[in-house]
């Protein structure tokens, strides 16, 4: 069973029958893997390509008639729900006209019920349907308990359930626990298979994300390669001509060309090197987005505003200060964007700014008001 | 030694200056520290004496708001003394800006990234607007981003109160692809509305990634400008050719923003619209801006910890502290100046000296 691990891992494993006799040299025991798509018996275990790789051994023999691979060539053995494997033209014959007991261990059965297998021991084939179906349900995550101590728990209950299914042990009752589990936690367990899928789909996003700057950076590699051969050529024709121009010694020429070539070649590999796809860094913002949390939009953090101001601003005053912006006839002024009124709220926050602060009585932190604004406080 | 004096080589001893980072022409910028904790700062050191009439304006101006605005999302200006003749400014320090993460092309903007710069662009300015300061000089370069991902306002180099009714303001202000239209045909009375129109002119390169108004000169600023957004008419903006340097820069159709900005979403583009209205006083204000539907609507914006930082720690700091440190990246023509000049020295140098002669008096320095 060396190679069910494999095949756990997500491996294509040739696996089969590993003939414990070992003897039948006459015709090939080699194990053999066959893939089908599941259309019509659904059941089997799907490898990462969503086929279900079908067990087949060239020692099947089915159990209900007795032929095996020699006699019968096509020869596909299925199993029911009950683990028991059959031939095809055994369940064409025992169960077209409906329901029928199984010829092995009498427990009513259907034609649809029967599933391709994919582990030679049938044990390990029930344990993975069994455990495929509790994992649908029993989805919760460490997130949803409060502490290890009751996800253990919960864990460890998973697995006596499990185990009572494997072994039908207690099968009505460990039933009835799986539904109440189910009804107490429908919700729950509809979010984590929404999670579940949310991952999956990410996942493969990435995936294609992956493939595709795999490919670009194949492309832009190519195209370096090409470019690095073309400048070679080129350098050396170059040599080649200033060798039979120019007067200089030979070996200087040869040397200068050299330094040249290595120089553009550098700044080439810095420029490939800060390249790093759009993809990569967006992801690796998203991981670094969950640890301190975005909070809300608050225009402003302080309370200025909060205060109210202890007069009212009118819509316009009669001062000599604005006097000129009175006699702009062409409106240079509005055009340019000037506000008077600005300057009149300016005046008058400034003369009514600080004026009903309590004076500091701290004598350490001794500020002395300016006696103008005594006086100020005087007039009021 | 009197007691300023004293009070000033106390200050001296609190800051230690470590390698020089950058220079400008009025400035060079020191990596400093605090002494007692180590606090990482930058040192601004202002030459003095260079300048006829004593101190560059920008500098003033810069101690002069920064003194006085204190606020998250405002770079804040931790100390002031002087050292020989010079004058040294302790200001926060801030290793990135958003044009290095805007042009880092290994990182990747979420929309809720973009979100969460322009709430804190807004929550700054609307600060310095509520104090009845205008910045005058908002770009992706002079944001900065603190290393907890708070972006700040930097460089008041330009900054100015709210002109008092019938006083003129330079229109010599804002680097070019940023500058409103208005400061292009040379209004002289504007209002916080031109950093609105900054404001939107950096949102649409967040989402661009590259410059969204780039002109060329002050000419084809205007003309991208109504290639982009359409020329306007009388009615768009009322009055706009009686500006004293308006001339027709050609007719250019309206397209629609969705055009070019394909991935935003409507709410986003609707803010971005009402940042870029030709009329100034039909801008959206800053407070407006923040109680937008795009900033309160889903996705959140992202937590300014985990916003997109340059990776590489290339030593090319604090910008901030001054924008005249001469950055080979900053292509000619981008300043707000002819390319060979500082821009800082093209505002009006009368321009501002009212209230400043009232305040800030140094004369008394000078004579002890």
């Amino acid at each position: 069973m060396s190679n069910v691990g494999g095949w756990l891992v997500g491996k294509t494993v040739r696996r089969g029958g590993v003939n414990p006799a070992g003897a039948h040299s006459s015709r090939s025991n080699t194990p053999q893997v066959q893939s089908t798509s599941t259309t019509v018996f659904g059941g089997g275990v799907k490898d990462a390509s969503g086929r279900t790789t079908e067990f087949f051994s060239m020692d099947d023999q089915c159990p209900v008639c007795r032929s095996d691979r020699y006699l019968n060539p096509k020869l596909r053995l299925l199993v029911s729900s009950c683990y028991h494997k059959m031939c095809e033209s055994c369940i064409d014959r025992l169960f077209t006209l409906g329901p029928a007991p199984c010829p092995i261990c009498q427990k009513v059965l259907r034609k649809l019920a029967f599933m391709p297998q994919t582990f030679e021991d049938l044990t390990v084939e029930k344990e993975v349907a069994v455990r495929r179906r509790i994992a649908k349900e029993f989805n919760k995550r460490r997130e949803d308990f409060p502490d290890l101590r009751s996800y253990n728990d919960y864990l460890e209950e998973v697995e006596v359930i499990t185990f009572n299914l494997i072994n039908e042990i207690n099968i009505p009752e460990t039933e009835a626990r799986i539904e109440a589990y189910r009804k107490e936690n429908a919700a729950l367990i509809e979010l984590n298979v929404r999670r579940e899928e949310q991952y999956t789909q990410e996942l493969k996003q990435q995936e294609e994300q992956e493939r595709l700057e795999r490919e670009q950076r194949a492309q832009e590699a190519r195209r370096l390669e090409e470019l690095e051969r073309e400048e070679k050529e080129k350098g050396r024709r170059e040599i080649i001509d200033r060798l039979e121009t120019s007067t200089k010694d030979a070996t200087e020429i040869i040397a200068k060309s050299r330094a040249e070539a290595t120089k553009r070649a550098a700044s080439r590999a810095v420029a490939t090197t800060t390249f790093k796809s759009s993809a990569q860094l967006l992801r690796s913002r998203a991981a670094q987005s969950t640890t301190i949390p975005d909070v809300p939009h608050v225009p402003l953090q302080d309370d200025w505003y909060a205060y109210e101001d202890m007069y009212t601003k009118l819509d316009r005053y009669d001062d000599m200060y604005s006097e000129a912006v009175r006699q702009d006839q062409e409106g240079i002024m509005k055009a340019g964007g000037y506000k008077v009124e600005e300057a009149w709220e300016r005046a008058l926050r400034s003369a009514v700014t600080a004026l009903f602060l309590p004076p500091l009585s701290d004598p350490e932190n001794s500020l002395t008001f300016p006696p103008e604004n005594d006086a100020a406080l005087a007039q009021l | 030694m009197d007691a300023v004096e004293k009070a000033n080589a106390e200050k001296q001893r609190r800051w230690v200056k470590d390698q020089k980072v950058g220079e400008g022409t009025y400035a060079v910028v020191y990596r400093g520290r605090e002494a007692a904790t180590g606090r990482r700062v930058a040192i601004k050191k202002i030459k003095v004496g260079q300048f006829k009439d004593g101190l560059d304006m920008s500098a003033i101006r810069e101690v002069k708001y920064l003194r006085e605005l204190h606020h998250q999302n405002v770079i804040e200006l931790l100390d002031v003394f002087s050292s020989k003749t010079n004058l040294n400014l302790v200001l926060e320090f801030l290793d990135s800006d958003l044009e290095m993460i805007i042009k880092d092309r290994s990182l990747v903007f979420l929309p809720a990234d973009i979100k969460s710069w322009m709430a804190m662009t807004f929550r700054g300015l609307e600060f310095c607007h509520r104090n009845f300061i205008l910045h005058r000089d908002l770009k992706p370069n002079n944001l900065l981003v603190a290393s907890d991902g708070q972006l700040k306002l930097a460089d008041f180099g330009l900054a100015r109160d709210f002109a008092d009714p019938g006083y003129k303001m330079t229109s010599q202000v804002i680097t070019r692809w940023y500058r409103p239209p208005e400061l292009l045909f040379g209004c002289r009375y504007y209002s916080s509305t031109v950093d609105i129109w900054s404001v939107g002119c950096i949102f649409a390169e967040l989402m661009l990634r590259t410059p969204y108004l780039p002109g060329e000169t002050d000419m084809d600023q205007l003309r991208t400008i109504f290639r982009a957004l359409g020329t306007p008419t009388e009615e768009d903006w009322p009055g706009h050719t009686k500006l004293p340097d308006y001339v027709p820069v050609g007719q250019f159709p309206k397209t629609p923003l969705r055009d070019l900005f394909t991935a935003a979403s409507g709410d986003a583009l609707n803010l971005l619209s009402r940042c870029l209205v030709y009329e100034p006083g039909r801008r959206i204000t800053a407070l407006e801006a923040l109680h937008h539907p795009y900033f309160t609507g889903l996705p959140y914006p992202t937590h300014p910890s985990k916003l997109p930082r340059p990776a590489s720690r290339t030593p090319r700091p604090l910008e901030e502290v001054d924008g005249n440190v001469d950055m080979a990246n900053t292509g000619p023509g981008v300043k707000a100046a002819a390319p060979n000049r500082l821009k800082r020295k093209l505002s009006s140098p009368m321009e501002g000296l009212r209230p400043l002669a009232r305040r800030l008096d140094f004369t008394q320095h000078k004579g002890s």
